[in-house]
């Protein structure tokens, strides 16, 4: 009898540990993703906006922004380490070239690949109208790293992975 | 996803001189182009594990058009055609 309630006893445990460990996992999965979009959605612009809603939003980017963040986007010829400030002058300068600017992230997959670290995978498309009038529309895979930072998730490396190389 | 043509393999050297693909120096034949094409690009070395890919649509300005080299492993499958 003792033995068969052991038994029940680990079973519980057992389950309460599994039902644990895929309940934080999936909402820190749930926290990853709602990074990338709040950076889909401060990084729209619409044809409307004010220039203070654009200084909030660009100030916004910066939050989700690790103090040092790795960038290496090849199309537009940039590579190394940046500070926050320095991703926010380059958010501000590119949402600038647009009059109405939109991004957008699918098939995204997120794992982790250690305590603390979150890699994400997706397709971002870019589309928007420039400044000149030339319309754009552009779809990047994207690969992220994001690190936890006092329970917040921020992004340390965002590459746009180059599928095809001239 | 991009539908693309594989044009070279590894090892191979891929080239455009005025319009033509050229493999390994030589012109490929290419009957399924329909339109006129005027591309000239430097050649380059395929990469191991790597292909070399191009559409069939080349009358656009070659900087418009998304071709190139890419790893085998980024292949999904061929068209059932």
């Amino acid at each position: 009898m003792v033995k068969v309630r052991s038994f029940i006893i680990a079973l519980v445990v057992m389950g309460i540990g599994i039902w644990a460990f895929i309940y934080f996992s999936q909402s820190e999965e749930k926290k990853v993703r709602k990074r990338l979009g709040l950076l889909s959605e401060w990084a729209s612009k619409a044809q409307s906006e004010t220039p203070l809603t654009m200084a909030q939003k660009t100030k916004k980017i910066g939050t989700l922004f690790a103090e040092n963040c790795g960038l290496r986007v090849p199309i537009y010829s940039i590579s190394g380490n940046f500070t926050r400030d320095e991703i926010i002058s380059y958010a501000a300068r590119g949402r600038l070239l647009f009059s109405e600017l939109y991004l957008r992230f699918y098939d995204l997959t997120v794992s982790f690949p250690e305590e603390g670290t979150a890699k994400v995978s997706s397709t971002a498309r870019l589309t928007g109208k420039l400044n000149v009038g030339e319309n754009v529309d552009e779809i990047h895979e994207l690969e992220c790293v994001l690190k936890k930072i006092e329970k917040g998730w921020f992004f340390s490396y965002l590459e746009v992975v180059e599928v095809l190389k001239k | 996803m991009l539908l693309k043509r594989v044009v070279a393999l590894e090892g191979e050297w891929v080239e455009f001189r005025d319009g033509k693909l050229l493999i390994n120096t030589k012109e490929l034949d290419e009957p399924y182009l329909h339109y006129p094409c005027n591309w000239n690009l430097s050649p380059r070395h395929v990469e191991v594990n790597c292909v070399y890919v191009a559409g069939d649509n080349r009358n656009m300005p070659m900087e418009d058009h998304y071709f190139g080299q890419t790893p085998i492993r980024r292949i999904m499958g061929v068209p059932l055609w």
